[in-house]
């Protein structure tokens, strides 16, 4: 209860933006559920969740739009809150789960799960397996010296990414060439594939209520490990806390949607330029913006040269280099 | 009691299986077994088909199902009817809405070439699936009666796998005692791929006469080097591509005169669709293949 109360307190002080973001995501829902390939009117979107009769159009909206939706939303915010946490973690605007190897790790046990076969629930369990374990290894490798710091886990991290690369060639190389279509979608990113978006679901909101009330104690951390400590903040323990839920973050949405790339890179930045750098704010507006970002990508994807569908990664990398390279030029980085 | 019904179903499809290798009825319905050993039972005749494959396309077409088909993937170009119909996107990503909406009453889909995810998924949806992998000459001639049994068309389908299945066993009979002509075909140029004894493409090669050079390759597809093509030495190249030219493809070996093949100007060209798409289709390119590898034998 105390728990509870200690969200709404801080929450209730940075209220207006949002309540902004959170009407544009049910705006962007929404507008995702009325687009597709086939066309449907609003009003046949809104008979499918109101009417009785199994018609068509119910099917499409409620059996593959909606889950599809859903799953972009949750995969999106997953992202952009794993990015925004491994930033402040890391003190380094670079930082993202796909720099520090978390993705790699979980590509390359896909890679093997497509291999040998096995597909659905397997395939995205080995996903999740090799994200766990990028983890560990990561974070094993830079506790084995007393004086971790953050440029030696960002380091850690980068080479592991470099290694998980060479293994996904590797295996891209040796594998026979009828798996490779599925296994290179699956490293462009691509929601054709997310089975059951509530996974997704249930982990983002558990970890944005986790989030909340260690909101200021991340500001601190922002500032840096010593003055964080000199506050009265177990650092250890609340750096381990935040790798551990970005990397189970990151591992959802990998294991939801394939590695899509640029959401956590770019929205959290995007945010801080507009909202500051309060973790309070960014990190619950990360969720909102990055399910937006993504939904709206997905829904380029599925219908901007139908009936040819495009993998959601290539859409994000298209929008988020230039949006990125913009905003590096204009000096706001 | 249960359990003796049973056995009396399991006798009567064994039975049915006898009289006709595939077809069956269970309760009034028409009932095929796929290419992964599925049961897949229709109440009525397919009305409308969807094919998952450029293959898939040409099969139900030769199956006399060709007016039930409502929905094909990209490159389906065979026959050219078939550009007319509804595209539902590549065959490694279909457009499920586009698919769904068309509502097809019997899939066929490709196990290895469509995302499993998107198939489990239609089927969830309540469509009835059927897998098409046809793996060898009889698998081709029982994919098209099957289908036939499906879409209530056996009387086409029975008459295209008959022909192709006499027109397969007359190139067997007039190539069966003679000279040896050690191949390789070639599927891809970079990277250089050829295929094993299992494929049914080295199955075409070995009907003409033929010695597939890679029959013993561990991999069904397996990459290859320049080097070890030399080092087989083969006395013909025979090359697919993509598209129906690839003259360059060929060029290439002519850079090495002391090749057998190239020093006997066997260097040739059969156009991919007739061979590398399991159809009846195959039976063109194996005559035509058989006749380039007979050219061979005369230039000795």
């Amino acid at each position: 209860m105390a728990a509870v109360n200690t969200v709404l307190a801080s929450v209730g002080r940075v209220q207006t933006p949002l309540w902004g973001l959170l009407l544009l995501s049910i705006v962007t829902l929404l507008f995702a559920l009325t687009q597709g390939s086939v066309s449907l009117s609003p009003y046949q979107v809104w008979q499918a969740f109101t009417g009785e009769s199994a018609t068509l159009a119910n099917t499409l909206v409620l059996e593959l739009r909606l889950p599809r939706i859903l799953a972009a939303f949750a995969t999106g915010g997953l992202l952009a809150v794993a990015g925004a946490l491994m930033q402040v973690l890391l003190r380094n605007p670079l930082a993202e789960p796909y720099v520090l190897g978390i993705s790699g790790g979980a590509s390359v046990a896909a890679l093997l799960a497509i291999l040998i076969g096995v597909s659905g629930v397997f395939l995205s369990g080995a996903a999740f397996v090799g994200a766990i374990v990028s983890t560990v290894l990561v974070f094993g490798l830079t506790q084995l010296k007393t004086a971790a710091s953050s440029l030696r886990l960002l380091l850690t991290g980068v080479v592991i990414a470099a290694g998980w690369g060479a293994l996904i060639t590797l295996i891209l190389a040796l594998a026979p060439p009828q798996k490779l279509p599925g296994m290179l979608y699956w490293l462009m990113g691509d929601l054709a594939y997310a089975g059951s978006p509530w996974p997704a679901w249930v982990v983002l909101v558990a970890v944005c209520l986790i989030l909340f009330p260690l909101g200021r104690s991340l500001n601190v951390l922002g500032r840096g490990a010593l003055q964080a400590a000199s506050l009265g903040i177990n650092v250890k323990r609340l750096e381990r806390g935040v790798f551990v839920l970005a990397s189970v973050l990151t591992a959802v949405a990998v294991t939801t949607a394939g590695s899509v790339g640029f959401v956590g890179l770019v929205v959290p930045h995007l945010l801080r330029m507009v909202l500051g750098n309060d973790q309070r704010i960014i990190l619950p507006a990360s969720a909102l913006a990055g399910g937006c970002l993504l939904t709206l990508a997905d829904t380029l994807a599925r219908t901007v040269i139908a009936p040819e569908q495009l993998p959601v990664g290539v859409i994000t990398a298209l929008l988020g280099v230039p949006t990125f390279l913009l905003l590096l030029h204009r000096g706001r980085l | 009691m249960k359990t003796q019904s049973k056995l009396f179903a399991f006798t009567l499809v064994l039975g049915g299986c006898l009289w006709s290798s595939f077809a069956f009825s269970v309760d009034g319905e028409l009932c095929v077994v796929d290419d992964k050993q599925r049961q897949v039972c229709l109440s009525s005749p397919a009305q409308r088909i969807a094919a998952l494959s450029p293959g898939a396309t040409e099969l139900a077409y030769a199956a006399g199902a060709g007016d039930q088909v409502v929905a094909v993937v990209s490159y389906s170009d065979y026959p050219p009817e078939a550009k007319q119909v509804t595209s539902v996107g590549s065959h490694t990503r279909l457009d499920m809405e586009r698919l769904v909406s068309l509502q097809p009453d019997l899939v066929l889909a490709w196990g290895t070439g469509n995302p499993s995810e998107q198939v489990a998924t239609l089927e969830q949806m309540g469509m009835t699936i059927y897998f098409v992998e046809p793996h060898d000459f009889e698998g081709i001639a029982s994919s098209v009666e099957r289908i036939g049994e499906l879409a209530a068309s056996r009387d086409v389908a029975d008459r295209v796998a008959a022909e192709f299945r006499q027109g397969i066993s007359e190139l067997r009979e007039r190539y069966q005692g003679a000279e040896p002509i050690r191949t390789f075909y070639q599927v891809w140029d970079s990277p250089l791929m050829s295929m094993n004894g299992t494929h049914y493409i080295s199955k075409v090669v070995e009907l003409c006469g033929g010695v597939n050079v890679f029959a013993d390759a561990p991999r069904l597809i397996p990459r290859l080097s320049q080097e070890a093509v030399l080092l087989e030495n083969p006395e013909a190249i025979v090359a697919g591509g993509m598209g129906e030219e690839n003259a360059h493809w060929l060029e290439a070996w002519k850079a090495f005169p002391e090749l057998q093949a190239t020093k006997q100007n066997n260097l040739f060209f059969v156009p991919p669709s007739l061979i590398q798409r399991p159809t009846p289709r195959v039976l063109d390119g194996a005559r035509i293949l058989c006749d380039k590898l007979d050219l061979a034998r005369g230039r000795r």
